[in-house]
């Protein structure tokens, strides 16, 4: 089984969680004291992963660290349909890889906000909410015009890749950074899609969507 | 005296937490900020404490002489957290008995940033009725919604609001059991920006666990909160322990967050109480009644 | 320029911005609104707080009827914005004042409209006609109206079908503080382009475009590009020019205090038999054998929010006043739905319905009271429903599905010409469990099966004739119900009322004594002394005249409380129930 070094406020951790749940597979939890107790620069720690960053996984002897490399991971084995992470159309690989990138930009602003607010971490974080402002303006209007193309997901495909999954957390997380998405509609609009994906689960911070359909 | 941002003397004369003591490395200097004032705090391995105005001298970091330093504000050491005060502060803090009770678990689950005033804060932990929408099957689950009758008296020799005889359907109640059921609660406010929880304790029936949140006002709309924990619990580790409470926390700060005005309006008007918010009317017009102004929108007279 | 700002129709969000199910965060001049679409299509702008603890809106839920606030679970209608359910105090009906601030909303050129205190209406504008027209992508900007509104004067563009040129005229065909019109020409193509200025706050605000002409596929896309490359250059322009003037102050709305009654748990205070409300029968139809279904829409205004269970009174043309439930389901709000049973015996008037009022004819009714709250923390709730009596019980079943709440509703008729509103009844999937031309025995036999194995957390909401009431409650007695899990609703009061006695009441807060001779009621003595008293039945059916006890015994003659009730001698219907002892007092 699948082994999660994990902390529960961490947008970062909870991308694993969220592609684990919506594939059904099953893990179990290493607990981390990222906050106060800094357990992910430990000395134990650091030989798991000697950058200090959670998240990481083990996974039949196979120690991996980096949420988006681990998303890539986890949706090229246990994605049985293959929609996650199509490894069969380059172009579309292309695509996710790119917005993975675009993620981790996420992750170097929005989460630094929201570390600096809520845990009182030494970043600038004026310079950390503009570049959030930055990269949600692009996301809003890349997103606007997936819509007028009935395109509802990040990349150009009919279903959710691991890219709506690596840009989900953070963004929905930027409020508690400073960060509001009152400007950004169409991305309001995605994180509706995103909390409705079969199998979508929250993590603290992060509300449920109401039912999609008709009852 | 020196001039302060905050006018509020009620709240000037109050103790205010600064950090949990566990997580301050001795001798080395700490900065903060407590009602829009740059402080600096240094604890040293003999157990005294330093809490002074930031200056450029001793900057974050760096090593201190706790004894040594000049220009001390007061200082307390109570329940693992430095306190302090920009005013006259009473001669002691509100007493939790509990806390020297051999047995008990103490720890500082978490001290977080939030932005929203100190008193929203306060009124959200006295809050049963959002168990089963923000702490969804944790504290509470649908359809069990109900906050039961409960009493709420100002006790007047203890200055404190007391809420008593409180009940709320919680879906795991006990680490023996897998049923939900009916927990007990008690909660006091015994300082406008303190609340302390009594909560049945799922290993041991006859006692309950001790929660507080202390939060310390960075200024009317900013918050640290420190959760401190007094529990009884001999199996889990203090990480998972944490764990769980820092969960809870980060669920209710996008709702602290999303609240407007940030400020607790203290006119009756302002909001719309049920019966359910017995304890928090009984909050607002304590908080009234003492006057205080800051971090709340007082009531046109 | 604010000032005036505040009367104008402003537009705060864009057609496209309200798919199913989704609240959209819209600010206008600093206040946030929280706008939302219902599944029956109707937008709601509504201030973006929760009345309760002021917790924003937009991050509540949109469950296509009610918009459900995500700290406390409180449920505001579509339409009205009123509160219908606090679940908190399941067992109470919330105050149907509790309603949430609302604002206007009109839709139109792909755009949603509100305003502060809309003066007039949504401006003309010829040359955008409805249905041809192009609604560009929003552009928020960080500055004030006025420095983009002047940018957008010297916008440059090509018209449709053109945007790979770069040689057209524009000129400004009319212009004001919060839009301009632009036309551009080249060679035989024009388009028409007018941007509005939505003023967010002192510092931020949105454009919003809209193009004349309709244009599809590839070209319509191009248009929509072309734009919005132009209008981000704009943007970062009119940004760049905002960064070298002082930031404004934010404007700081202000917000409605909630009215005096409403600053402590309120009260129900509509008094009397009063029919504030002027409806119109939209529709009459026949919604079962023997059963005519009536919609009654509103001559001018919204209908006030109603609770499942909640009654009206209807005011006939003949004089005479009747009960009926409210049969819709949550968040249908444009009309109400009562079912109306013509009566062998009638009195004037069942028959006076069926026979008199026609589609067209207009109506007084009262507001919506609710004696028959539905609660919604049963882990399983039973309707059990004989004949007419499906009327309230099918208001609260609908309130359940939508919430996807455990239930069944057991409906009792002779045949299945008699199952009224099969509309509505059909939307209940598998829940709804019909049981046709069962004998009394049977029925009784029936009840015992379905109410068997009674388990705590279950409800049980009973309306039907008055023996098959009796019956049911037997039953579930027998069963191990417990009293305060049954709840029920009769017609009508069956008993015969024994109006001989003579007493005295006092009333404890009014600090009076009235006598109360045989033949009348404590509530006519009471009325003609001057005490307001709601009432609406006045046959001790319907719960609303109800007064608390503090002394002295009563005569119970109604049928609205139930067995505990009467016991503990603290309640009374002062309709029709009188004193055993010589003296009551009451808490009025």
């Amino acid at each position: 089984m699948i082994t999660l070094y994990d902390y529960e406020l961490s947008g970062n951790c909870y991308k694993l969680r969220l592609l684990m749940g919506m594939l059904g597979v099953d893990w179990t939890t290493v607990p981390i004291d990222f906050y106060p107790g800094r357990e992910h620069k430990s000395e134990w720690f650091l030989k798991i992963n000697p950058l200090g960053q959670l998240p990481v996984i083990e996974d039949d002897g196979l120690v991996l660290r980096d949420a988006q490399a681990i998303l890539v991971y986890l949706a090229s084995k246990y994605d049985a349909v293959g929609t996650w992470y199509p490894r069969d159309n380059p172009a579309l690989l292309g695509e996710i890889g790119q917005w993975l990138a675009f993620a981790d930009g996420i992750t170097g602003t929005a989460s630094a906000a929201r570390l600096h607010d809520a845990l009182f971490y030494d970043f600038d974080v004026e310079a950390a909410r503009a570049g959030a402002h930055r990269l949600f303006r692009i996301l809003d209007e890349h997103l606007w015009f997936g819509e007028q193309e009935g395109r509802d997901w990040i990349c150009s495909a009919s279903h959710p890749t691991i890219a709506d999954i690596a840009c989900f957390p953070y963004i929905m997380l930027s409020e508690e950074g400073g960060v509001p998405r009152q400007d950004y509609p169409a991305i309001r609009r995605w994180c509706d899609r995103v909390k409705r994906i079969k199998g979508f689960t929250v993590m603290s911070g992060v509300f449920p969507a109401g039912p999609a359909k008709a009852a | 005296m020196t001039k302060t941002r905050c006018t509020d003397q009620v709240i000037l004369d109050l103790w205010h937490p600064l950090a949990a003591l566990a997580e301050v490395r001795a001798g080395v200097v700490v900065d903060t900020v407590l009602l829009e004032e740059r402080l600096s705090l240094a604890i040293d391995g003999k157990g005294s404490a330093a809490v002074w105005r930031d200056r450029a001298d001793l900057a974050e970091g760096s090593l201190v002489d706790v004894a040594a330093v000049d220009g001390k504000l007061p200082v307390k050491l109570a329940y693992g957290y430095i306190w302090t005060s920009l005013g006259n502060p009473p001669a002691d803090l509100f007493p939790i008995p509990e806390f020297d009770e051999p047995d008990r678990r103490k720890l500082n689950a978490a001290t977080v940033g939030v932005n929203v005033s100190a008193p929203r804060a306060i009124e959200n932990f006295l809050d049963m009725g959002h168990f089963p929408y923000v702490h969804t099957d944790i504290l509470g689950a649908e359809p069990h919604t109900e906050v039961k009758e409960y009493d709420v008296e100002i006790s007047v020799d203890r200055d404190e609001i007391l809420a008593t005889r409180c009940r709320f359907f919680q879906p795991m109640a006990s680490t023996t059991s897998t049923e939900g059921a009916d927990v007990d609660y008690i909660y006091r406010v015994p300082h406008p920006y303190c609340s302390v929880l009594y909560k049945s304790s799922p290993v041991d029936e006859s006692r309950l666990d001790v929660i507080a949140v202390f939060l310390q006002p960075v200024d009317q709309e900013h918050v640290r909160a420190h959760m401190m924990l007094c529990i009884l619990d001999e199996e889990n580790e203090d990480k998972v322990i944490k764990r769980f409470q820092q969960t809870i926390f980060g669920q209710d700060k996008p709702i602290l967050e999303n609240q407007f005005p940030k400020r607790l309006p203290l006119d009756p008007r302002a909001e719309t109480p049920i019966r359910a918010d017995k304890s928090a009317i009984a909050y607002r017009r304590w908080l009234s009644q003492k006057g205080v102004t800051y971090g709340v929108i007082p009531a046109a007279t | 320029m604010l000032d005036t700002a505040k009367t104008r129709w402003h537009p705060v969000a864009a057609t496209y911005d309200l798919p199913f199910r989704h609240v959209f965060h819209a600010q206008l001049l600093g206040r946030e609104f929280a706008v939302w679409r219902a599944d029956d299509g109707y937008v709601n702008v509504w201030e973006n707080r929760c009345l309760h603890r002021g917790v924003r809106l937009s991050i509540g839920i949109n469950d296509g009827r009610e918009l459900k606030c995500q700290y406390h679970g409180w449920r505001y209608s579509n339409r009205t914005a009123g509160c219908t359910y606090i679940p908190a105090h399941p067992a109470d009906a919330p105050a149907r004042t509790i309603t949430n601030r609302t604002f206007a909303a009109v839709e139109r050129y792909g755009l949603i409209w509100s305003a502060e205190e809309p003066q007039g209406e949504v401006p003309e504008l010829p040359g955008l006609a409805e249905g041809e027209l192009l609604t560009l992508r929003g552009i928020p900007v960080n500055a004030p109206a006025d420095v983009v509104a002047a940018r957008l004067e010297g916008y440059r563009f090509q018209p449709n079908g053109r945007t790979d040129g770069s040689d057209a005229k524009v000129s400004v065909e009319a212009s004001n503080e919060f839009s301009v019109a632009l036309r551009a020409v080249d060679g035989e193509a024009s388009t028409l382009a007018v941007f509005f200025v939505q003023p967010v706050d002192s510092n931020r605000s949105v454009i919003r475009g809209v193009l004349d002409g309709k244009v599809e596929g590839a070209v319509r896309l191009a248009v929509l590009h072309h734009h919005n490359d132009l209008l981000s250059k704009l943007r970062d322009i009119a940004e760049h020019e905002a960064q070298a003037q002082p930031v404004p102050a934010p404007l700081e709305p202000v917000i409605d205090r909630v009215s005096p009654e409403l600053a402590e748990m309120p009260e129900e205070t509509k008094h009397g038999r009063k029919a504030t409300i002027r409806v119109e029968v939209a529709r009459k139809w026949q919604a079962a054998d023997g059963i005519a279904g009536f919609e009654l829409r509103p001559i001018k205004g919204l209908l006030p929010t109603f609770q499942p269970g909640a009654h009206i009174d209807v005011h006939l043309p003949n004089g005479l006043i009747r009960q009926y439930s409210i049969t819709n389901g949550p968040g249908e709000s444009d009309s109400y739905i009562i079912g109306v049973k013509l009566e062998r015996d009638s009195k004037g008037g069942s028959t006076c319905l069926h026979e008199t009022v026609r589609q067209g004819d207009v109506l007084a009714i009262s507001e919506p009271r609710n004696n028959f709250p539905l609660r919604r923390d049963a882990m399983k709730t039973i309707f059990v429903a004989g004949g007419i009596g499906i009327t309230p019980l099918l208001a609260m079943a609908q309130a359940l599905s939508n919430q996807s709440l455990n239930f069944e509703l057991h409906y009792f008729a002779q045949n299945e010409a008699q199952l009224a509103f099969p509309e509505k009844t059909a939307c209940l999937g598998t829940s709804l469990k019909p049981h046709l031309g069962l004998s009394p025995e049977q029925t009784g036999a029936r009840l015992r099966e379905i109410l068997s194995g009674y388990r705590s957390d279950a409800h049980l909401y009973l309306c039907g004739p008055g023996p098959m009431l009796e019956a049911a409650r037997h039953v579930a007695a027998e069963a191990g119900w417990p009293e305060t899990a049954v709840h029920f609703e009769y017609f009508k009061n069956t008993n015969v009322i024994d109006d001989s006695s003579s007493f005295e009441v006092a009333l404890a807060r009014s600090c009076v004594t009235l006598k109360v001779p045989a033949g009348r009621t404590i509530l006519d003595v009471m009325r003609e002394a001057g005490i307001d008293m709601p009432s609406s039945c006045e046959q001790g059916a319907c719960g609303t005249c109800l007064a608390t006890v503090i002394e002295g015994e009563p005569d119970h003659q109604d049928v609205y409380l139930n067995d505990a009730e009467r016991k503990s001698g603290t309640k009374i219907m002062t309709c029709v129930s009188r004193a055993k002892s010589a003296r009551l007092v009451l808490d009025l």
